[in-house]
């Protein structure tokens, strides 16, 4: 039996799930949904990492998306709840029309172009990350090292930007 | 002693750096000093230098270092020492000692003294660079040295509106002047590829077009009566009078208008080779010096009738230098410093016995106060008057006789009538100062002889006026002078002539007449009062306001030049406020008003950041798709 | 029958285009940046889609990504810290009504 249509189907329902969670963040009303939808995208896309044969990727992208930032952007949804969730007139806002024209003008356009290219050659091969290893901490060393001082300064930043100062605690606590 | 030339113009440099920078806290009455200390030295070296040149070394070029060197165009800072400079060297620096010592004396009480040294040692400084220079160029720093501090002095005292007013004056006619002289020396520098003098005069020889060389001439002609005070650009030299009486004597008699007449000299293979600059010259000269003899006649002021004469006396100069006599020329230039500075002295030697007092009218019968100065000025002024054997006689003989001689008979007649009167108006100017009952009994009763610090340089200038013409020129024509500067000067433009004794004595005779006749005249009206001076100026009315009103001469010039030159600065200043300013202003507030509308892309709103973001995106998409689909070109 | 590269392509073009549309147009904040996530996460598709074009992957495509990890992980860090800073001043969580840097 051959199982050729294994591939297709696993692209498709990963495809699926790829757009349509990221369709369900941007039109969902309820954030913790969105949030959650958002974790199954990056888990789909994961998958997907893994159909084209990029194995080490995929656990990075499940690593830091899905766990990650994922737990970041619930925690932040959490801290900014308004007191019962109001119901976003998603179809009113002020720019609707013309965001909706301008991504519609872009996309289209870019999703058809999208088709001009070529089949890959068969046979993904596994076993990427030697070649990723050595080229990080090869040629990319000097890249490497800014990215840890890159995570450094948002590390750094981030608790800056939200610490509070005594006066304003004791104020608050007082009220 | 030819290789320290150099230190001849540093001494005065050195006294003007030290009196400007330490003179008006630490040093007091020093700087008279060491202002005059610095100007002997000079004047030491001077002599050195002439008595080297003496001995034979007939040319030399002393090099300063080199100043500019771009391309083609080279010049130098360096000295050409020859006679003619040599002999201008000790004039300058002689006069300008004499000068210095007795200004010690006669600005004693003034507070602006270590001003006056300061600006004084400066001025030698530039005249001396004026006369050593071997460049036009470096001539020209000099020339323009001498006109600032020309401009300085005269608004000396420049608490009062006349003395910067009279300063303006001179320096912008000095600056007209000017023009002419780099209009001159450009076209100096772009016919002969070279602005120094040894190289002009030499590449003169291998030809140059006439038209050219008469455009150069007359340029430069221009700029000379710019600062000698030849007609059209004269009229500052009587209001610069409003200087202190040792500044007019230096500057305006001795050194400064004299160094048009020296760049005639200089420059004469040139103009000998243009055939009708020369003439012009000539003409030139020989008018004004008529025209401002015949003012003279009729001014107050004793510093005004000293100052016409310059004029006319400049005039002569000229004129020698016209008809082909520079030789006269130089030496009459040095008789003249001598006589014409005494004469300058001893009228502030007058004004400063009588407390201030300039105008003759209130003078009178001063000789038996102020003996000293009475008899120098007696010598000066016989001198002016060209009675022999006084300086002034030699000199000037010979420039008449040169215009006589070499056929400018016109031009001899002015000279002989300008004899007539400047002995007439010296006579005048002397008998009512001197002579006569005293016409201000107050001023008269305080009237005192001045220190020996201003006597004693009056009397050593009297010296020479008595005896510098005998010493250097007699015989005439074949004099000292004649020996020592002929080369330098006559080299393309002497005039060949060897007349006999007998008309050289007949033209002495009717110079030395014409003398007498002017002196006799003056002494008639003046003592005799026949006819009474008063009683001729009233009849002869119109011309009588004419001479004194100077032929209403500034008036004309007020009233067209001034007054046009008003005109276009007017114009000048509207364009200037309306379009250039208009232009920025409008631009500022163009600017202004788009940032106000730019600013409304500043909404606050990060919705429409992002949507600006993604519709530069699309821009990029666009363009990108566009290049890579050829549409827009590879 | 193996899935050509434009289809990967087509669904990275989908996913970002998606993420723009929300960045445009939700007024959460949080919800913003989690599509500017969905948008770099499309990059990221599209990165490693072309990195195997030519057979086997090729490593520099992937240590983009990588990077591009980085830089994700570092921008929710900082822009969550941004939020819940200016939440704690003003407690308000629509950008729209958040303009007092106009003008």
């Amino acid at each position: 039996m051959r199982f050729d249509f294994v591939e297709p189907v696993i692209f498709f329902v990963l495809a699926f799930g790829v757009i349509g969670a990221g369709a369900a963040v941007v039109l969902l009303n309820r954030i913790t949904a969105s949030a959650l939808l958002m974790a199954l995208s990056f888990l789909c896309m994961a998958g997907m990492f893994v159909l084209l044969g990029a194995e080490t990727i995929a656990a990075f992208q499940v690593l830091i998306y899905v766990g990650a930032i994922t737990v970041l952007i619930l925690f932040g949804v959490q801290f900014t709840k308004q007191g019962g969730d109001r119901s976003y007139a998603l179809f009113f806002q002020k720019q609707y029309p013309l965001a909706a024209a301008l991504v519609a003008a872009a996309a289209i356009p870019v999703f058809l172009f999208s088709f001009y290219f070529s089949a890959p050659a068969p046979q993904p091969g596994g076993g990427d990350i030697r070649p990723l290893a050595t080229s990080i901490f090869t040629d990319f060393a000097f890249a490497f090292e800014v990215a840890s001082v890159l995570l450094l300064a948002a590390m750094v930043g981030a608790i800056v930007l939200t610490a509070r100062d005594e006066q304003e605690e004791t104020a608050r606590r007082r009220r | 002693m030819i290789a320290l030339v150099w230190l001849i113009p540093a001494f005065p440099l050195a006294a003007f750096l030290i009196n400007g920078l330490f003179g008006r806290r630490w040093l007091g009455h020093w700087t008279g000093v060491i202002a005059s200390a610095a100007v002997g030295l000079s004047a030491l070296l001077s002599i050195g230098v002439f008595l080297e040149v003496l001995g034979g070394k007939e040319q030399t070029v002393v090099e300063l270092y080199r100043w500019i060197g771009v391309g083609d165009f080279s010049v130098n800072v360096a000295a050409l020492v020859d006679p003619l400079s040599a002999v201008m060297l000790l004039v300058v620096s002689v006069v300008s000692f004499l000068i210095f010592v007795y200004s010690n004396g006669y600005m004693a009480h003034d507070p602006g003294f270590y001003r006056f040294f300061t600006w004084l040692s400066l001025f030698v400084f530039a005249m001396l660079i004026l006369v050593m220079a071997d460049n036009y160029l470096l001539m020209f720093v000099g020339w323009e040295g001498v006109g600032l501090c020309s401009y300085l002095l005269i608004g000396f005292w420049f608490e009062r509106p006349e003395p910067y007013l009279a300063a303006k004056k001179a320096f912008l006619m000095n600056r007209i002047g000017d023009w002419g002289y780099t209009i001159g020396i450009i076209t100096i520098f772009l016919v002969f590829n070279s602005m120094n003098f040894l190289d002009v005069f030499h590449r003169l020889e291998q030809g140059v077009a006439q038209g050219v060389l008469v455009v150069i001439c007359l340029a430069l002609f221009f700029g000379a009566t710019g600062k000698s005070a030849q007609l059209p650009l004269y009229s500052w030299l009587p209001d610069a009078m409003e200087g202190p009486t040792p500044v007019s004597a230096l500057i305006h008699a001795a050194t400064m208008v004299t160094s048009g007449v020296y760049l005639v000299a200089r420059s004469m293979p040139l103009f000998a080779a243009a055939g009708p600059s020369l003439e012009v010259v000539g003409v030139v000269g020989a008018v004004t010096a008529i025209f401002a003899a015949t003012i003279a006649l009729v001014q107050f002021d004793i510093k005004r009738v000293m100052a016409y004469s310059t004029v006319s006396q400049l005039g002569y100069m000229f004129l020698a230098l016209g008809v082909g006599a520079p030789v006269a020329a130089i030496f009459h230039l040095a008789t003249h410093a001598f006589f014409k500075a005494l004469l300058f002295l001893g009228s502030g030697s007058v004004i400063h016995g009588l407390g201030g007092e300039q105008d003759m009218r209130k003078m009178g019968g001063l000789r038996r106060k102020m003996p000293v100065t009475f008899w120098t000025m007696l010598a000066a002024g016989g001198a002016l008057a060209a009675l022999p054997p006084l300086a002034g006689f030699w000199s000037k003989d010979e420039i008449v006789a040169a215009a006589f001689l070499n056929g400018h008979l016109v031009l001899y007649a002015i000279g002989i009538i300008t004899a007539v009167l400047t002995a007439f108006y010296v006579t005048r100017a002397l008998w009512m100062t001197f002579y006569g009952e005293p016409r201000d009994q107050h001023l008269f009763d305080h009237a005192h002889e001045s220190p020996a610090v201003m006597t004693l340089p009056l009397i050593l200038l009297g010296v020479g006026t008595v005896v510098l013409g005998i010493a250097i020129g007699f015989p005439p024509e074949q004099g000292f002078i004649h020996r020592f500067l002929g080369p330098v000067v006559e080299a393309a433009g002497g005039a060949e002539h060897a007349p006999e004794l007998a008309t050289i004595l007949l033209l002495a005779v009717v110079s030395v007449g014409a003398g007498i006749v002017g002196i006799g005249i003056g002494v008639l009206m003046y003592v005799r009062h026949r006819p009474d001076p008063a009683a001729v100026a009233r009849a002869a009315g119109p011309l009588y306001r004419l001479l004194v009103n100077k032929y209403y001469i500034d008036e004309l010039y007020d009233h067209r030049i001034v007054e046009a030159a008003r005109t276009i600065a007017g114009a000048s200043w509207a364009f200037d406020i309306h379009i250039i300013d208009g232009l920025a202003n409008r631009l500022g507030w163009a600017l202004a008003i788009s940032g106000q509308g730019l600013r409304r892309l500043q909404t606050g709103v990060v919705g429409n950041y992002a949507l600006t973001i993604m519709a530069g995106l699309l821009l990029m998409l666009v363009a990108y798709g566009g290049y890579a689909a050829g549409i827009f070109g590879r | 029958m193996t899935i050509p590269l434009s289809f990967y392509i087509a669904v990275s073009a989908g996913l970002f285009f998606i993420g723009c549309a929300g960045v445009l147009v939700r007024r959460n904040a949080v919800v913003i940046l989690m599509c500017v996530e969905l948008m770099l996460n499309a990059a990221n598709l599209a990165l490693v889609a072309f990195s195997r074009r030519y057979g086997a992957i090729d490593e520099r495509g992937s240590v983009f990504v990588i990077f591009v990890f980085v830089i994700a992980a570092a921008e929710v860090a900082v822009g969550l810290a941004i939020v819940l800073s200016a939440y704690r001043n003003r407690p308000v969580i629509d950008v729209d009504e958040i303009h007092q840097m106009k003008g």
